[in-house]
């Protein structure tokens, strides 16, 4: 008995070598941070509740966690719209089916700077394909990430753009769970194409719904490469996301410790909001 | 010094995770001990080519104190590498890519050998450079921490064809001038309704570092000897500020300066009449377009009032000594080495940068290479009055908020310069601070 319990010890100690380094000590050493001032290379100086109290009155801080509710209001509707068009598309056709798949994948496997430096050029005011295609119809350009009001929407396509596939896929799968009998016996019944979409596909794509909700928050709330590479946070800190003002904090300006309760405050806040999408999407 | 033993152990294990602290420091030869120092050069083609050349060179010279050459570790900074090399322990003996902005920090966190110590120290700076110069460098507690390597004062490039084809015959001095040429450089010249001809071009990010090259480098012309924060309190000249703000001001809002992210270098594709540019730019048009580019070089304007010298800003490199060296005597003779006058010709030989030496536009060394670039020694004339960015720990910060009072008053025209000057030195205020 005790042999077997020191066998299981022993194969689990991997995990819990990892655990110890990669997740209990950095929370620890975050949580030490947050009541502490320091640059990375000098002696932590100890601060109490300082960095918290810089926290409340810093505007740059609600207006990143503003902006990011932004691209989140933006990002997940048009996900959610999209990825299921997508799915609803690729599970009724049987004609290059898997060459379509890998193809709305693709965007997903690619780095997310080599994205943004594509639609960089994309978006670009001066010279940027889609102004120069909108000047050539005779259309005015548009300042996609150069106007304060436009950059973050602009940011969200783009997001969308790379991130759809894999929604699509999610959604693909829980479409091949639905049993084709229901939609035959409402086809019977006379239901129409919209009909059965609304009133068998959605409600049975509920559990993916959820968790496609849940996945795309979470990601869009670690929002960074996209404004990181694009716009610097700018323009008139409208794309200032808040990993990015957390990374800028605590790498740029050498403030960990504020960067560290930047980022025990922000945890907090995304927990409290999944908390309650996960309650109304379930309850719903 | 003392440093917190949670800190560093998370350091270092990450550091022996990533595959490599080992640190080779001397080794004892059979007829007395061989001194092995580690020296840190940037990753540049040119610099890696000079410090092989020179490392080579006093190994030969020097059998008991031999240097192993590395290049930094690579990533987005030699910040970033040394932040985290003095957290971990794993500092080089010298490293010769330092930006003076970083030192006052790392200097707070007892990572440098305190260099004024060397009897020969003095000497070595006075050879250098003039006591108001150095007096740049020196950190906010009186010593110095650094020898000013190299600099790449930044100058005005102009496109001579671009200037002649618009009827002008000498580029700019003064804000006026320049923005009246602007409005003959800027054009559409395709005719398809597109402006595709600029007079500038600045990145329009809020990129603290961009700011050295259009804000900062147009504050050192106009404001003389006066910086933007000294000892801890702020000390730029608000009229100055607001001048400047102004200048970029009227460059975006009439659209001579284009709101844009280029991939490629407008100025050398013919798209842009002038840009802000230290040598460097010169060594890449003279290895990469030889002959296909009519340029010429000024310096920066300046406000229509100023009557002052020609200055602009340094983008200088320093040379330091971290204080992990076990060998700091050794260290400071290598540093020498570096620096001497024979080392600082092959610096323009190979980098094509420019050594810090207050003889070099005029010293016989240095006369044949300038002869044979003149454009070098244009570069070399402003090195002797060129400024640095301040001593404060909080550079990269202040350096931030310029770039985002530039976004709100130049590039966005949200305030106006003199607003904007007035709460530059209140949010710089409140850094200096919160940080003290």
């Amino acid at each position: 008995m005790l042999r077997a319990r020191s066998h299981g010890w022993l194969l689990s100690s991997p995990y819990l070598v990892y655990a110890a380094v990669f997740v209990v000590f950095p929370l620890a050493f975050s949580l030490y941070l947050v009541f502490h001032r320091w640059d990375g290379m000098a002696a932590p100086v100890f601060v109490g509740l300082g960095n918290l109290a810089r926290l409340v009155q810093d505007p740059l801080f609600y207006r990143s966690i503003l902006n990011t509710l932004e691209f989140l209001v933006i990002h997940i509707p048009l996900q959610i719209v999209f990825a299921l068009l997508f799915a609803v598309a690729l599970n009724s056709i049987t004609w290059l089916r898997g060459f379509f798949r890998a193809v709305y994948f693709m965007p997903v496997v690619v780095s997310g700077v080599v994205v943004t430096i594509l639609w960089q050029q994309l978006y670009s005011y001066d010279n940027g394909v889609l102004n120069t295609i909108l000047t050539h119809l005779g259309l005015g350009r548009v300042p996609w990430v150069t106007s304060p009001a436009l950059a973050m929407p602009s940011i969200a396509l783009m997001a969308t753009w790379k991130n759809v596939g894999l929604y699509t896929v999610m959604f693909l799968v829980g479409l091949q769970d639905i049993p084709a009998e229901m939609h035959e016996a409402a086809r019977i019944d006379g239901a129409t194409a919209v009909k059965r979409f609304l009133r068998i596909t959605v409600p049975l794509l509920r559990p993916t719904m959820t968790l496609v909700v849940v996945l795309s928050t979470i990601n869009g709330f670690s929002l960074f490469v996209e404004p990181y590479v694009m716009t610097g946070g700018g323009p008139l800190n409208s794309t200032l996301s808040t990993v990015l003002y957390i990374y800028n904090q605590g790498f740029y300006f050498g403030h960990l410790g504020y960067g560290a309760a930047l980022g025990f405050v922000f945890a907090l806040i995304i927990l409290v909001v999944v908390l309650i999408q996960r309650k109304a999407l379930e309850s719903a | 010094m003392c440093r917190p033993s949670t800190a560093t152990a998370v350091l270092l294990l990450s550091a022996l995770l990533a595959g490599g602290c080992s640190r080779n420091r001397s080794a004892s030869g059979g007829g007395g001990a061989v001194v092995t120092l580690t020296y840190w050069t940037s990753t540049n083609r040119q610099e890696v080519a000079l410090a092989t050349e020179l490392v080579g060179k006093w190994n030969r010279l020097h059998p008991k104190i031999q240097v192993r050459m590395q290049q930094l570790p690579v990533n987005q900074s030699t910040e970033e590498v040394i932040v985290a090399a003095v957290s971990a322990g794993t500092t080089p003996d010298i490293c010769s890519n330092i930006w003076p902005g970083s030192v006052p920090e790392y200097a707070r966190a007892g990572a440098l050998v305190r260099l004024n110590q060397f009897a020969d120290f003095d000497s070595l700076v006075r050879a250098r450079m003039s006591e108001a110069a150095m007096a740049g460098f020196r950190s906010e507690d009186g010593n110095s921490y650094q020898i000013p390597w190299k600099t790449n004062p930044v100058m005005m490039i102009y496109n001579r064809q671009l200037f002649r084809r618009a009827g002008i015959a000498n580029p700019p001095r003064t804000y006026s001038e320049y923005l009246a040429d602007a409005g003959r450089l800027t054009f559409d010249e395709n005719h398809d309704g597109v402006v595709d001809h600029w007079m500038g071009y600045r990145d329009v990010r809020p990129i603290w570092w961009q700011r050295f090259f259009d804000f900062y480098t147009l504050y050192c012309a106009a404001a003389g000897d006066r910086p933007i924060v000294e000892k801890g309190g702020v000390t730029a000249d608000p009229q100055v500020c607001a001048e400047v703000f102004g200048f970029f001001a009227e460059c975006f809002r009439n659209g001579f300066y284009p709101k844009t992210f280029f991939q490629f270098d407008p100025f050398i594709a013919g798209n842009v009449a002038t840009e802000f540019v230290g040598p460097w730019t010169i060594s890449y048009i003279k290895e990469n377009y030889a002959g296909q580019i009519d340029y010429g070089i000024v310096p920066v304007p300046v406000p229509d009032s100023y009557r002052g010298p020609e200055s602009t800003y340094g983008d200088h490199k320093c040379m330091v000594i971290f204080s992990t060296s076990r060998h700091p005597a050794e260290a400071w003779e290598f540093l020498k080495f570096l620096v001497n006058e024979e080392a600082d010709l092959r610096l323009l030989q190979v980098a094509s940068q420019i050594p810090v030496r207050r003889d070099i536009v005029w010293a016989p060394s240095y006369r044949s290479f300038f002869d044979a670039n003149p454009d070098l020694r244009l570069f070399a004339s402003q090195a002797l009055t060129a400024r640095e960015v301040g001593q404060s720990p909080d550079e990269k910060e202040i350096f931030d908020t310029i770039s985002q009072v530039f976004e709100e008053c130049s590039v966005y025209n949200r305030s106006t310069p003199n607003e904007a000057a007035a709460a530059l030195l209140k949010r710089i205020g409140a850094i200096l601070a919160w940080n003290r």
